[in-house]
């Protein structure tokens, strides 16, 4: 055994907390008081280009919340790493240092570590505190809404329905529409898998889970046009599961509402797409296209482009309209036609389809793989 | 150091066997790191048990309905008579278990196999007992992929009858084993575990009879 | 002997090791029940793994270069991420850092022979490839799709590929059982005489740590991936809405493990900054006992925080807010830790090696990663930023700057007691500053592209690059900067090749650590421990003596760095 031969090495250690330590802390100090007064008082999308306003009562708090948590978030980053590199500077081994040179032997500091261990609780505490403000606003903090819409997740597609309105609105071109200054409640739930409905101006998303309903309430703040996203894997087409959310003053939102009545009772509902029938749908192809499509590659024309593959093909991923290869897209070239450089889409009229026929059709093209 | 070690583990049962024979400080250790290693497989085991417990809880206690409809038709309770007929079988063949062990222990081998074979024969009993029980509930109309109260109820007992399976086969494994003369009066961890997974399995049974037979 | 020194050991003479010594190519090598060969046999099946989820990182990151992207389709890229996220975590980062970290320095530091179970450990291994082989058979039958946390009903909807999928993870979480039990045992019982519970190095304690969580938590993803795999091949109704079984059901099930799952990866780690730290700064680790009790705080509270991912999924409210809680409750623990690695660094003689390097990297990301996870537990925030970017900054901050990058720290560390080499300082300055660079670059600005509106999974996003011109540009420049990490790994592989001829001899300590494996040859003899040690205190006092005795090799009492580290100069002989 030897444990008695080299000799005890020697301890370097600096004078007080280190050169420069208190300068350097003041300095980090300022950083985040500056910093902290920037997010707490510069709006949001100052700092984050592409940060949306909130529009509902309920983001306005999310926001309050989140600019909380990147105050004393950024704070602690910044201590952090602020004195990793301090140390790493100040403390780093010199060249011709003796090789035994060991750092200040300190086992522990009880006191600090009480206050490392205090601080953080104590903020966390607080938020702690805020976030369940928030939630308790979020959870029962609407009164009772003065309107409950339904929206439910399809493959790939929401649907939106309105009180009062028998059919509802399937087509992702129509809108969920809003009003502005009514409590809403939003059901959500979904018809096949798990997908989630989020607009990122709403700040609030929930999970439409197949059998179970969940609910959203706020109330809408500010006008405008938003976009509709889900955010749970829900299969290929989950990516171009969009939709979109006008909100509008209520007056605006009546009347829209009247208008969808009308249609609703005049037995015109939009195109019911998810009532397509794949195997209908092909025997409609091979009498009313076949002449002019095949079920081929894109480059495959007779005198319109091959269809096969059509929603997903690398190739050729946008459909000829340059939209997202989705069953409304699809449904739309089929309604209205196209004239392209490839040629002359005939409309609906001329191909003589029914709304059935459509559906039957876009569901028998998005089978095709 | 020898001495501590050898004599340390030496409370209970041992005891009884040390008056007979010296026990052999490795062996002592070795036996006690397979030990930890046994009860640290059981406790896991215990978990898969319980996963696929919450499942059941979750999904009885957020059905509108318990038994559950399928179609029309509500399913019926399970025969708790019958049920508790036979974890006294399977309790009973826990008993048999310990008194083959205690009797190991003492050296009365004859005794040893009887005992073992009660509690092989107990342990094919609650088997039988089981797949009786099993036709029944079929022809109730719970089926196993019809509706999730036979999914719990399938699975979980099906899982436990896997076990007092593997538990029958160890036994007439250990038996075998012990004819071959593995094991001695002072070294004997196999009978040792597989009374442990005995008694194991029992537990299971409890917590299991009671959420399905009595709540 | 002292008061106090109750672990005994088996095998008091190397000829007790307690299996014999191997013959032949297959038991040496293949079939071998040798800890380190084990371990190395798991460090090679993982890297080999992580090759392939690097892989599929990088064509992720090449088909979001155009919000349109067409590398590949839609259904190739979903099988993408979900292979990624899949392999990383049950392929890659767990076998890395528990099995291949675990297995070789845990027995060397507690003073051990070998583990308590060598054939289980053995078992243990041979099941991963397979679990491996299973996975990417996924892609023979259609690909799984539903990504890594394979949520039914969608999940279902892959059919053959997803019950592989299922059954995959389910070898791994065997295996991953059989290993936590293994090391449990291993620390319990076999540590060298006098190597109390607070004598233990700290990389043990989070070993231990690790261990606990993987006997218990594992076996929970083994139920629900087998629940799940019932029902995809008999269609048993536990998560079918239609037949009363509940979505949400497997939701819990899954992240009842998953997220102990997420400490498993970064407990090792914490545990190897805690070796390298001190070693580096040439210090005693400041507050030993308040790091080592926050691994088991973590490891406890981790199983009671899970439902933090299925704030918006359904779950009741006042759930919401319990795990809200207890979620941020687990930040004080880690915080403790990292004030403490902090203040080990204060008033040292800091070593700039490639190890170090890596570990104070490790400091900055994973604050950085940890804060953001405060930012996802707060339920409101969350409903903002569950299913998006933001999340994938979060976890990718946690997993690549935390797990990966407290494993890169280790491997310059441990790979001169592994070979006998040193590696190269220059090819490992070069790859850390690679790494740590590429790595912000590509996660940071993931952060405010979630929180505008970019949702996770995405294989176009031509919606959200519509209303955020911007975000092709910073898609664009995350993808060009991940590149840099795909170049660090693989100097760092070729360091490490490259070393095994040509780097300088290590001696038997490099480093001038203190822990028991820095006292024994490197590579070390197959029985480890000519004599098996005894510890009389803990190892990190650099003031004192070694506190051992009974061992191997006169090594210096103060051991000192060696040399070659401290300028590139050949090693002294025999030291
Ligand atoms: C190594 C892996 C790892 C680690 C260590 C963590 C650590 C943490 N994670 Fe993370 N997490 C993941 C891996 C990890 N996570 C993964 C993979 C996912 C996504 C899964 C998926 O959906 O695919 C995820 C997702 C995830 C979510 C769900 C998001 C969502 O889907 O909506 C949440 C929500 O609460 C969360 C929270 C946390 C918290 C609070 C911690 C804490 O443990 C962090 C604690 C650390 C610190 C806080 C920093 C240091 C502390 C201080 C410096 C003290 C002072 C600090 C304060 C006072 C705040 N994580
Ligand atoms: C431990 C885990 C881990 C690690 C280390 C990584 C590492 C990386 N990840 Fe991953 N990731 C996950 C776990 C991990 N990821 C998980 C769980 C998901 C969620 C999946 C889901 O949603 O289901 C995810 C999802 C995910 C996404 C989101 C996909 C989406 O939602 O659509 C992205 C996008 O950029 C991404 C990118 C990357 C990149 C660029 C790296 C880089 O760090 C990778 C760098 C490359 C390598 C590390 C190795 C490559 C090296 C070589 C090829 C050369 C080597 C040469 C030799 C050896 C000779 N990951
Ligand atoms: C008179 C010939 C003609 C008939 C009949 C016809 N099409 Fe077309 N179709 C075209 C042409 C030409 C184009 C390409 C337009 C362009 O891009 O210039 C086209 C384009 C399309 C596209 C878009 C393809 C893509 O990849 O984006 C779809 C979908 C489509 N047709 C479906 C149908 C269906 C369904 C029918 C049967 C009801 C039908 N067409 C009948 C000529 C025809
Ligand atoms: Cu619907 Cu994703
Ligand atoms: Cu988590």
């Amino acid at each position: 055994m030897a444990q008695t031969t080299a000799p005890q090495p020697q301890q370097i250690g600096p004078k007080g907390m280190g050169p420069g330590f208190w300068p350097y802390t003041i300095a980090l100090t300022v950083l985040n008081v500056i910093f902290a007064l920037l997010i707490l008082f510069a709006p949001l999308d100052f700092i984050m280009p592409g940060w949306s306003h909130p529009v509902t009562d309920r983001a306005a708090d999310i926001d309050g919340l989140f600019k909380f948590m990147s105050v004393f978030g950024f704070a602690i980053f910044c201590y952090v790493a602020g004195y990793v590199a301090y140390f790493a500077i100040v403390f780093r081994r010199r060249p011709g240092e003796p090789a035994g040179t060991i750092g200040v032997v300190v086992h522990d500091a009880p006191k600090l570590e009480f206050w490392w261990t205090v601080i953080p609780s104590v903020l966390l505490v607080i938020l702690t505190g805020l976030s369940i403000v928030v939630w308790y606003k979020i959870q029962f903090g609407t009164g009772a809404p003065a309107l409950t819409m339904e929206v439910i997740g399809h493959q790939f597609y929401f649907e939106y329905r309105y009180p009062g309105l028998k059919g509802s609105v399937y087509s992702q071109t129509d809108a969920m529409h809003l009003p502005i200054g009514k409590p809403v409640r939003i059901l959500i739930t979904s018809a096949d898998v798990i997908h989630q409905f989020w607009a990122p101006e709403i700040r609030l998303k929930a999970a439409a889970v197949p059998g179970l309903v969940q609910n959203l309430n706020f109330t809408p703040t500010a006008p405008g046009t938003f976009d509709v996203a889900c955010s749970e894997y829900c299969g290929v087409d989950h990516s171009v599961m969009q939709g979109k959310l006008v909100i509008e003053s209520a007056d605006k939102f009546e009347k829209w509402l009247a208008a969808q009545k009308q249609r609703a009772a005049a037995g015109a509902h939009p195109i019911p797409l998810a009532r397509g029938n794949a195997a209908s749908g092909k025997a409609l192809f091979a009498q009313k296209c076949s002449a002019c499509h095949a079920i081929a590659p894109f480059d495959k024309k007779i005198v319109g482009p091959g269809l096969a593959k059509l929603t997903d093909d690398p190739q050729h991923p946008t459909l000829v309209t340059g939209k997202s290869p989705t069953r409304d897209h699809i449904a739309e070239i089929l309604e209205n036609g196209y004239t392209g450089p490839i040629g002359a889409m005939p409309n609906r009229q001329a191909n003589g389809l029914s709304d059935q026929n459509i559906a039957d059709l876009v569901a028998y093209l998005v089978s095709l793989k | 150091m020898a001495t501590a070690v050898a004599t340390a583990p030496l409370a209970g049962h041992e005891a009884v066997a040390a008056r007979y024979l010296e026990v052999d400080p490795v062996y002592a250790e070795t036996r006690s790191i397979r030990l930890l290693g046994f009860v640290f497989f059981l406790l896991s085991d215990c978990v898969l048990f319980g996963a696929f417990i919450f499942a059941y809880v979750y999904l009885r206690i957020s059905a509108p309905t318990w038994p559950p409809f399928v179609g029309n038709h509500r399913l019926p309770w399970f025969d708790t008579a019958f049920a508790a007929l036979n974890s006294i079988v399977l309790f009973g063949s826990g008993v048999t278990m310990h008194f083959a062990l205690e009797n190991w222990k003492h050296l009365n081998r004859q005794k040893f196999y009887r005992w073992l074979i009660a509690t092989i024969i107990l342990g094919l009993g609650f088997l039988l007992g089981q797949a009786h029980e099993w036709t029944g509930v079929l022809r109730g109309g719970v089926t196993w992929p019809g509706s999730t109260m036979g999914a719990s109820f399938f699975t979980l007992t099906g899982m436990h009858g896997f076990h007092v399976f593997v538990g029958v086969c160890y036994l007439t494994v250990l038996g075998l084993q012990a004819r071959r003369g593995i094991y001695t009066g002072s070294k004997y961890f196999g009978l040792t575990a597989g009374t442990l997974y005995w008694h194991f399995v029992d537990v299971i049974w409890v917590v299991l009879f009671t959420l399905f037979y009595v709540w | 002997m002292e008061a106090g020194t109750t672990a005994p050991h088996v095998g008091h003479d190397p000829h007790d090791h307690i299996h014999p010594p191997p013959e032949g190519f297959i038991r040496k090598y293949v079939f071998s029940l040798d800890h380190k060969v084990i371990a190395f046999q798991y460090f090679i099946t993982g890297l080999l793994f992580m090759l392939i989820a690097g892989s599929f990182a990088e064509l992720i990151r090449l088909q979001l270069w155009e919000p349109n992207g067409a590398i590949m389709s839609h259904n190739a890229y979903d099988t993408m991420f979900t292979i990624h996220g899949t392999a990383m975590v049950w392929l890659v980062v767990i076998p890395l850092v528990t099995g291949a970290l675990g297995n070789f320095v845990m027995p060397l530091q507690i003073g051990a022979r070998d583990v308590a179970f060598p054939w289980l450990n053995m078992l243990s291994f041979w099941i991963l490839p397979v679990a491996g082989l299973t996975l990417f058979s996924t892609f023979l039958a259609g690909g799984a799709h539903a990504g890594w946390t394979e949520y039914p009903p969608i999940s279902l909807a892959d059919g053959t590929a997803g019950a592989l999928w299922c059954a995959a993870i389910f070898l791994v979480g065997i295996s991953s059982t059989i290993t936590g039990l293994n090391f449990m045992v291993t620390i319990i019982k076999m540590r060298a005489p006098g190597m109390t519970w607070t004598r233990m190095p700290l990389f043990i304690w989070a070993s231990f740590a690790t261990a606990f969580m993987n006997m218990f938590a594992t076996v929970a993803l083994s139920s629900a991936l087998f629940a799940l795999f019932l029902e995809h091949v008999f269609n048993v109704p536990f998560f079918d809405a239609n037949r009363g079984g509940s979505a949400v059901l497997y939701e819990h099930m899954f992240w009842f493990y998953s997220h102990p799952a997420v400490y498993i990866f970064i407990l090792p780690a914490f545990g190897v900054i805690s070796e390298i730290l001190p070693v580096f700064a040439r210090k005693p680790i400041f507050g030993y006992k308040m790091i080592a009790f926050s691994s088991l705080a973590i490891a406890i509270l981790s199983f009671a925080v899970w439902a933090h991912h299925m704030f918006p999924s359904g779950i009741s409210p006042w759930l919401q807010l319990t795990f809200m809680i207890i979620t941020y409750a687990i930040g004080v623990p880690t915080g403790i830790k990292v004030f403490s690695w902090i203040a080990t660094l204060w008033a040292g003689r800091i070593h700039f090696t490639t190890a170090m390097l890596y570990a104070m990297g490790f400091l900055i990301t994973f604050t950085f990663g940890g804060i953001t996870g405060i930012f996802l537990a707060s339920v409101p925030a969350d409903f903002h930023e569950h299913g998006t970017y933001f999340v994938v900054a979060h976890f990718h901050y946690v997993v690549a700057g935390g797990a990966l990058m407290g494993f890169l720290a280790a491997i310059p560390y441990w790979y001169p007691k592994a070979t006998g080499r040193l590696m190269s300082e220059r090819m490992g300055r070069w790859s850390f500053w690679l790494f740590f660079i590429g790595f912000n670059a590509t996660f940071f600005p993931m952060h405010w592209l979630g929180l505008e509106g970019m949702p996770r999974r995405y294989a176009s996003y031509v919606a959200f690059a519509t209303g955020n011109p911007d975000a092709v540009f910073w898609n664009q420049f995350e993808t060009v900067f991940s590149f840099l990490m795909v170049v660090s790994i693989g100097l760092l592989a070729w360091n490490m090749i490259w070393s095994i001829r040509h780097g300088k001899p290590a001696g038997i300590n490099p480093w001038g650590a203190r822990t028991l494996e820095w006292t024994i040859s490197s590579p070390p003899p197959y029985y480890n421990f000519r004599k098996i040690p005894i510890v009389y205190d803990r190892p990190y006092d650099f003031d004192k003596p070694l506190p051992y005795r009974n061992l191997d090799n006169d090594i210096d009492a103060y051991p000192e760095p060696s040399p070659v580290l401290l300028r590139q100069e050949p090693v002294r002989a025999g030291a």
